[in-house]
This record gives C-alpha cells, sequence and structure tokens, in this order.
C-alpha cells in the first residue's frame, strides 16, 4: 500500500506566546512535529509493517528553519523518505491556501491513504486534512480513534456526540487521527541510524492563492476574576458550607 | 441583505440547542436560510429557528457523510446566492466546515468563540490566544456551544431540497454506544473532573468516578492524567479534548489551566 502521511510543524508548548501589536511574537518559536501526527506515522508504518508498500511524509514549511532532524526521527519510526515543500514567507493558519500546495505535491504519488492529525496543535482548525481530501476529490474520516485494514477495505472509528460512528470505506481515503489512535513507539538505535540513509527531498514552492481568513488582532484572554476559598474547622464543615452555596448562591444543585 | 445559511443538526424530536444558538447568532447578519440533513427528519427539522427552512430528508442520508452533505449545502448556497454558511462546532461540523469551504472556495473559521457583524473570535495555541478577523469576502464558520443564547423556533416557510444528493464510498455500519449509562461529557450539566493531583488512577476510580455517578454528573479528566493513560481520550476536558459546558464544573487535582477554570 502506498502511504502518505502529512506532517505539519507547530511551535512547541513551551514557547512563549506574547502579543506585540496586535500579533503573536513568532521570533523565539522552536518548532516540532505536530503530535497528532505521530500517531499517523506510527499507523502508517504498521499498515506497511503488515501488508508491505511505502510511506512517504509530506510536510510543508518555511523555507528558513531546519526540519531536518524532526522528520529524521518520524523515519527512525519506519516511514521510508520525505517530501518537504519549502515555502517564503509560510504560515500555519492558511489551511486552504496550504491544503492546495499539499494536495498538488501528493496528486503525484497515487496513494491508497492519505493520513494526518486531526488537527495542529497550533491553530486548532482541523482544516487542512479535509480540504485536502476534497481538491483530490477522495473522501476523508475525520477524528478517527481506531483504524483497521481487512484486505482492501478500511474500518474507521470515530468518535461523534454520544457513541462511535464506524465507517467503512475503499481506497483511497484521507484518515485524521485523534489522541487514542496507537502508541508511537520509541525507535531503536539501529532503525536512528538506518533513518540517515532514507530519501529526504526538498522542494520550493510558492503560495497559492486562497480565501483564506485573515487575522486581524490577537489577544491574550482576560484574567479571570478571583475564586472564593471556604474556610473551615473540618472537611465536613467546609463541604457543608459549599454546597450551602452551590444551592443558595450559585444554585446549581 | 446579504444570504446566510445555517446548517442545523436534529437530536431525537427536537433541533440541537447549539443550532438554534447559531440560528440567533445568523438572525443579525442578514435572510437566514436554515438547512437540515438527514433521515426522517422533517418533523424536528421545522423547529430551527431560521424565517426559511429547507429540509433534506433522505434515506441515504442517515448519518453523517462529508461527501454528500458538502455536495448539498453547496447546491443550496448557489441556489440561494449565501454569502457565509455558519454550523455549529459539532463533530460534525467540525468535519464538514473545512471540506465545505474547499468545495466553495471560500474561507473557513473552526470552533469560534464569538461571532457577529462584528467579526469572529476563535482560539489559537490551546486556548492561550483569542485571534478576531472580519473577513468581507464569503466564508463558513462553525461556533461552540454555548457561545449564544439559544434562538426561539418559529413558523418560517419551509421546502423540501432540489437538488442532487450524490454517492459516497463511504459507508457507516453502525453507531457503538459508549459508557451506557454514563452521562455524556458534552451534554452534562454537571461535571467532574481529575487531574494529576489525584496521583494515581486507582484514586480516579475510588473518588472521581463515585461522586460523578452520586451528582448524576460526567466523569472528566485532565490532559495530563489521559496521557498518563488512567483514562480514555474519550473523557478529557480541554481544548484537546471535548468542550464541556455545564453549570457547575468541579475540578479536583488540576491545577489552574484555562480549560478547566
Amino acid at each position: 500500500m502506498n502511504i502518505v502521511v502529512l506532517v505539519k510543524m507547530v511551535p512547541d508548548t513551551e514557547s512563549r506566546l506574547e502579543i506585540v501589536d496586535g500579533k503573536v511574537n513568532e521570533s523565539g518559536f522552536k518548532y516540532m512535529v505536530n503530535p497528532y501526527d505521530e500517531f499517523a506515522v506510527e499507523q502508517a508504518v504498521q499498515f506497511k509493517e503488515a501488508g508491505g508498500g511505502k510511506v512517504t511524509l509530506v510536510a510543508l514549511f518555511s523555507n528558513e528553519t531546519s526540519i531536518d532532524t524532526d522528520l529524521r526521527k518520524m523515519m527512525a519510526i519506519g516511514a521510508d523518505e520525505a517530501i518537504v515543500l519549502r515555502q517564503e514567507d509560510y504560515r500555519g493558519d492558511r489551511p486552504s491556501s496550504n491544503a492546495k500546495v499539499l494536495s498538488n505535491a501528493i496528486k503525484e504519488i497515487n496513494a491508497d491513504l492519505i493520513i494526518g492529525g486531526v488537527q495542529g496543535i497550533d491553530y486548532y482548525q482541523g482544516a487542512t486534512g479535509p480540504m485536502v481530501a476534497h481538491m483530490l476529490g477522495i473522501p476523508h474520516i475525520s477524528g478517527v480513534t481506531n483504524l483497521e485494514l481487512n484486505g482492501d477495505k478500511f474500518t474507521a472509528k470515530r468518535q461523534i456526540e454520544g457513541g462511535l460512528q464506524v465507517i467503512e470505506c475503499s481506497s483511497p481515503v484521507l484518515i485524521t487521527c485523534q489522541k487514542d489512535m496507537t502508541k508511537v513507539r520509541f525507535p531503536a538505535l539501529k532503525d536512528i541510524m538506518m533513518s540517515k540513509r532514507k530519501p529526504f527531498e526538498n522542494r520550493e514552492v510558492s503560495v497559492d492563492e486562497s480565501n483564506d481568513v485573515q487575522t486581524d488582532e490577537c489577544s491574550l484572554p482576560p484574567a479571570r476574576a478571583g475564586g472564593m476559598i471556604i474556610e473551615g474547622d473540618s472537611a465536613e464543615e467546609k463541604v457543608t458550607k459549599l454546597i450551602e452555596k452551590l444551592k443558595t448562591e450559585a444554585k446549581v444543585l | 441583505m446579504s444570504t446566510v445559511i445555517v446548517i442545523g443538526e436534529v437530536d431525537g424530536s427536537n433541533v440541537k440547542d447549539v443550532s438554534q444558538q447559531v440560528a440567533a447568532v445568523a438572525a443579525g447578519m442578514g435572510d437566514v436560510v436554515g438547512i437540515i440533513m438527514g433521515k426522517n427528519i422533517s418533523e424536528p427539522a421545522m423547529k430551527l429557528a431560521t424565517s426559511k427552512i429547507v429540509i433534506v430528508d433522505d434515506d441515504s442520508l442517515e448519518n453523517y457523510d462529508p461527501v454528500k452533505f458538502t455536495s448539498i449545502v453547496s447546491q443550496v448556497v448557489e441556489q440561494t446566492g449565501a454569502t457565509k454558511v455558519l454550523m455549529g462546532a459539532t463533530t460534525m461540523g467540525k468535519d464538514l466546515g473545512p471540506r465545505l469551504a474547499a468545495d466553495l472556495d471560500w474561507g473557513y473559521l473552526g470552533d469560534c468563540l464569538e461571532a457577529g457583524n462584528d467579526g469572529f473570535v476563535r482560539p489559537n495555541f490551546a486556548g492561550k490566544v483569542l485571534a478576531k478577523s472580519n473577513p468581507s469576502d464569503p466564508v463558513v464558520v462553525s461556533i461552540r456551544n454555548n457561545a449564544y443564547p439559544a434562538g426561539e423556533s418559529w413558523s418560517g416557510t419551509v421546502e423540501n431540497f432540489k437538488g442532487d444528493i450524490p454517492n459516497s464510498s463511504l459507508t457507516t455500519t453502525s453507531i457503538e454506544k459508549i459508557g451506557a449509562g454514563t452521562v455524556e461529557l458534552t451534554e452534562a450539566s454537571i461535571v467532574v473532573s481529575g487531574g494529576r493531583g489525584l496521583e494515581s488512577s486507582e484514586n480516579y476510580d475510588e473518588h472521581i468516578r463515585p461522586l460523578a455517578n452520586a451528582m448524576g454528573a460526567a466523569a472528566g479528566a485532565s490532559r495530563a492524567i489521559v496521557d498518563a493513560g488512567w483514562v480514555p481520550h474519550s473523557q478529557q476536558v480541554g481544548q484537546t479534548g471535548k468542550t464541556v459546558t455545564p453549570d457547575l464544573y468541579i475540578a479536583i487535582g488540576i491545577s489552574g489551566a484555562i480549560q478547566h477554570l
């Protein structure tokens, strides 16, 4: 099976979020592979190990920041090759434009399965996956917590309000992974060494025209008002007071 | 006046509360056309709080399917000349919104906290940054539950969808109910959540679950203990988990992450 994994680079969670003139100051950001995309890499490699095939990582990222070490880690997990689309003035909050660039690159790969994370932990739109699927003219299933392959048929489970939707489909299909899907392995030293010899291609691409919405202004959420600390001599007394307040003042019980 | 489409969702014999909230928001933006898609949904669909309702009731629409639903809404956009499509940020809305935006080649704003004529506010970086925008071009928007009061249903005009429903290679074979007997987090009026301060998964099972049961509440969890494997991701509350909108939220052993305040 020919599998493409969509990998996004996102600011790591320790990045300091500071607003300057209504914009997030991104100058100090360090980048990492979006954690949801790691589940996708792991799942793709498991399918390859079970049934053969090839796993190609496709990433779109700035042409100024290094990505090699991060993608080599994904190749140590078992991905076979990487195609990095390098863009001047790349932005992670242009899902439509980014999906156009990605789908153009993926078209020529003729993938049976395209898989990625359900959302980036930067802008949380969950948009790029479904958009890429639409542009390639294939269906998508988002937020999948369990994906199985029997013969040439996929069975995906996706959490919906009050249950799990079980969906069957044939390839090609685009899947986005929710957290519970797989456990990402720690690669063995041998695989880490091997990963350094795997094909790694950088390609310059331009920004595609799109109707992505531009953010006018960013701000930090307002600080919350102070809470109330309930005093008392014993836990029983404090709980009694709390329940009283919840009943008479907050009226939630 | 511009036309705004609201995609509503039905839950049993009613329209979902979040859909009515979106309808109320849309009412301030232009002439509102509601769409409800599904199987045997004609009766409840009429309760959607929009002046015009397009009903798409078909056996093939029993379960949400991104390919079919995208095509139907696009056809209604074309028929009405709408320039905005609004929906609730449900599991369906968050899945359908971006695909529809791609089909229409419009902008997309997902999971908005605020929506109105002054623009839209959505969370970035796990809600640590709020991003405001006010696009003048056509846009598809999903809006988070409980962001607004629900619109009251009224008697508008109702018509059946005239157009094509495409085939899709996706087949929903079943909906598995999970956690039978427990309260669904996203709909609970009381949520009891536990975090790393509980120190062990046994303490979660011994304290949080019984308390939630006793109060008729849903049991939630912080990201830390979901990552630690104490509870499944389906119980995670917060930016990367579920958005909860209870009247009472009890956080036990959770430090002050903004999602739990």
